[in-house]
């Protein structure tokens, strides 16, 4: 059963943001985002009605590939998270979820897809592709969707640690992961097409980091909770023009301001470094209570900071593998929590010169939450308070607005006697 | 004399030993026996991370569990936050208040989120000298095991280096002769089991299997030696109102068993990585074969883990279970926050409803003794396959 009804409710929510877009800073680069989320979910509203094939994948997951052999992504806890924060069903959803027989404690994401699906508000992908990249929900919500969805599916393997050995062993994972597509679509891997994705990666992240940079800057010249948008590019335009363009507006947007010394010192408070990813259906929400407290979040290291890397378009299937290893997410989150890590996200804190630190505990969270003592504990050795906040991505009954409010005015008035 | 009831369990010394050796852990007189002879102790927290090379180095493996019991996780809540499973969180609060302060080292492996988690904040905040984590891959392919072959090696060299004694071919062959007599008598065990009057209850046994990870496996097959020429010989066999088979997290507290058997259900056979996962599959050593490389494709090829891919093998191994022990019923029990057993439930739940047998879903928190409303849930399910039978 697939009716589709609520992916045309998401290109109309984003059509509707664009035409009331109010002149500011970044009204460029907003529209452009909302276009870009409209454009991905268009093309997969007409994918059947244009004989697209649809490939379901989880986050983290190397869409590249999909790009190359022209096939539609469908990426899996984004599009739940837009469902939360633009028709606001999470409690159909996750009701859904449960009827299938998911517990409460999977990663809501994960059952609100579930839900999604058997309650046909997404059409059925072709195929479902995921990895443990990053966590057992990834790794494990796959087959559950082959099965509602009646469809195939292909499970990457992604190897814990960092070296020659295990990113060989990535390489022929998506080999076999390319033939199951091109077995599965019919579409053939375009590998001149890979290494132009690849090529335009390394400008993504390039802009990405000039963007990092402009950040750095006191007072900074981005919005408060402007990484949430900034997630997007890569989490469904990896080494798409979609992307580049968004970036590069954005960037450009925030050297205007920091030329015509556009900036307000006095707006920003306080600079913090934000762990996790705060609720989505808050995002309203906590804008104004920032806005009210002068609070900026000008890094993120578990999501938007990228370290630097340069990849090699000649050999793209390599690149897409290592790529996987230098995705914040990915660097900070998987693979041994060591010194190095811990070094990071402490130098990070350092070189933005941030107050604070907000972690977001989503509960369905497991391995990130399990970071919250040490992270913690580094930071304050580095005299850098850091506050936790219980929470869920899309779910708002698990813990209330105003006790989320409550936590961070307080947070900010410590920080304003420090 | 058959005991229906379940409520008198066969007292064969060699179980109040396993007992005692349970209820002394981790301090119980075996490890630390061994470790006055000036020999290392490794902990490990995962069936993935093979046991056989720290046999083979001299060594005593000891898994790493948490109390067992209900208590307060203070620290384990506050290292670990609420929502890693409670398993990770007891073992880590039992390292932090120093139970296992007599650890040479620790090795884990990356099988799931609460594992890892909890080697990350072991080695972070406890002084154990040594650490290894070994990247368990997902799958099984050859490249799979060629990866994971290449993890066990430099896991010999390491222990290798930190003991400054060379792991020779002829202490591997040993090790694995060791180890798979231990699995060899507790397949004999689990036979005793199949039977329709069997000498052991599912709690008795889960104390044999608990101890078998908890002293040096010389001494432990000696002992299971003689309690299997008892039981072969006991007069007291049990047969209960159903035959059960319990499936999911880890559990290594036998009360949660016995809470089960005073109902009347019988447990006679399990998919427990504490259990049969532990012991099921033999490390088989190919005409030619270096040893190592046997026992890494043992250890990545034996009966899986929800955390594996494909599922499928782990449920059609559980239906082959329910048919060679004649199984009534399946209790499934899932820890709070053990994800990638809770993700296969819907599945489990579909493959039992086709092939018919009646299944349980009970959610749990590591060292539940499985009272108050547990033991309701049981009882009714236990109802509900005689009214279904009738």
């Amino acid at each position: 059963m697939t009716t589709n009804n609520k992916l045309s409710s998401i290109v109309q929510s984003c059509r509707v943001i664009r035409k009331m877009s109010q002149p500011g800073p970044y009204q460029k680069s907003d529209e452009l985002y909302y276009q870009n989320l409209s454009t991905y979910y268009t093309r997969l509203l007409k994918a059947r009605e244009n004989g697209g094939f649809i490939a379901a994948h989880t986050v983290f997951f190397p869409a590249e590939i999909l790009y190359a052999m022209d096939i539609v992504p469908m990426h899996t806890e984004m599009t739940t998270w837009l469902m939360a924060l633009f028709l606001g069903e999470q409690a159909e959803l996750l009701s859904a979820g449960a009827e299938v027989g998911l517990a409460a404690e999977i990663c809501s994401p994960h059952r609100g897809l579930a839900g999604a699906f058997t309650r046909g508000y997404l059409p059925h992908p072709d195929v479902m592709l995921w990895s443990n990249l990053i966590c057992d929900n990834t790794a494990k919500s796959g087959e559950l969707v082959m099965k509602l969805c009646n469809c195939p599916g292909f499970f990457l393997d992604h190897p814990f640690q960092h070296n020659n050995e295990e990113v060989s062993y990535l390489v022929n994972e998506l080999k076999s992961m390319v033939r199951f597509l091109e077995e599965k679509s019919g579409h053939k891997m375009n590998w001149d097409k890979l290494s132009e994705i690849v090529a335009r990666t390394n400008q993504q992240l390039a802009l990405t980091n000039e963007i990092n940079e402009l950040r750095k800057l006191v007072p900074s010249p981005f919005a408060a909770q402007g990484f949430l948008k900034l997630l997007l590019a890569d989490y469904l335009f990896p080494g798409q023009p979609e992307a580049i363009a968004y970036l590069q507006q954005l960037r450009d947007e925030l050297k205007d301001i920091v030329r015509e010394k556009n900036l307000n010192p006095s707006l920003e408070k306080h600079r913090l470094m934000t762990l996790f990813i705060p609720p989505i259906y808050m995002t309203s929400y906590l804008d104004r209570l920032y806005l009210k407290y002068g609070a900026v979040s000008v890094v993120e290291p578990m999501f938007t900071k990228w370290t630097k890397a340069e990849f090699n378009p000649s050999q793209a299937l390599k690149s897409v593998a290592e790529k996987s290893y230098v995705i914040p997410e990915s660097h900070v989150m998987y693979g041994p929590l060591n010194e190095n890590v811990i070094k990071y996200v402490v130098d990070s804190a350092r070189d933005y010169q941030v107050q604070g630190a907000v972690f977001w505990a989503f509960l369905g969270c497991r391995h990130a939450c399990a970071t919250i003592k040490i992270f913690k504990d580094a930071l304050n050795e580095a005299g850098i308070p850091m506050l936790a906040v219980d929470c869920d991505i899309v779910d708002p009954t698990v813990n209330p607005e105003e006790e989320i409010g409550e936590k961070l005015e307080r947070f900010f008035e410590l920080l304003d006697e420090l | 004399m058959t005991d229906t009831t379940i409520i008198s369990p066969n007292n064969l010394p060699e179980i109040e030993y396993f007992h005692s050796i349970n209820r002394a852990f981790p301090g119980n007189s075996e490890i630390m026996d061994f470790k006055a002879q000036g020999k290392k102790v490794f902990g490990w927290l995962c069936t993935y991370v093979p046991e056989e090379l720290i046999v083979a180095a001299g060594a005593l493996p000891v898994r790493i569990t948490g109390y067992g019991r209900e208590t307060d996780l203070d620290d384990g809540n506050a290292y670990l936050y609420i929502n890693n499973c409670s398993f990770s969180r007891s073992c880590f609060q039992r390292g932090l208040r120093g139970d296992y302060s007599f650890l040479d080292g620790v090795v884990g492996g990356s099988t799931c989120d609460g594992a890892r988690r909890l080697f990350d904040v072991w080695r972070r905040y406890i002084n154990t000298p040594f650490y290894q984590v070994l990247t368990v891959p997902r799958k099984t392919t050859d490249d799979a095991q060629a990866l994971y072959l290449s993890q066990v090696i430099s896991f010999k060299q390491n222990l290798e280096e930190f003991l400054g004694f060379e792991i020779t071919e002829q202490n591997l062959l040993n090790a694995v002769e060791l180890c798979n007599e231990t699995r060899g008598l507790l397949k004999k065990l689990y036979e005793l089991r199949k039977r329709l009057e069997t000498p052991i209850t599912g709690a008795q046994t889960l104390e044999i299997l608990t101890a078998s990870f908890r002293m040096p496996k010389a001494s432990f097959n000696a002992k299971l030696k003689h309690l299997l020429v008892a039981l072969e010989n006991s007069p007291v066999t049990y047969k209960g109102r159903a035959r059960l088979m319990l499936v999911g997290s880890v559990m290594d507290n036998p009360e949660f068993l016995q809470s089960i058997e005073e109902t009347g259900g019988l447990v006679v056979t399990d998919e427990l990585c504490t259990s049969t996962r532990y012991w099921s599959d033999p490390v088989i050593i190919n005409n030619g074969e270096p040893v190592i490389n046997a026992i890494a494709h043992r250890y990545l090829s034996n009966f899986p883990c929800a955390r594996m891919y494909p599922s499928e093998e782990r449920f059609d191994r559980i239906m082959a279970l329910c048919r060679d022990f004649k199984v009534d019923g399946v209790i499934s029990q899932i820890i709070r926050y053990c994800v990638p057993y809770a993700h296969d439930v819907p599945l489990l739940n579909d493959k039992m409803k086709a092939a018919k047998i009646p299944l349980l879903n009970l959610d749990v928190e590591y060292g539940s003794s499985g009272s108050g409303q547990i033991r309701t849930r049981v009882q009714a399910f236990l109802e509900m396959m005689e009214a279904h039978k009738k």
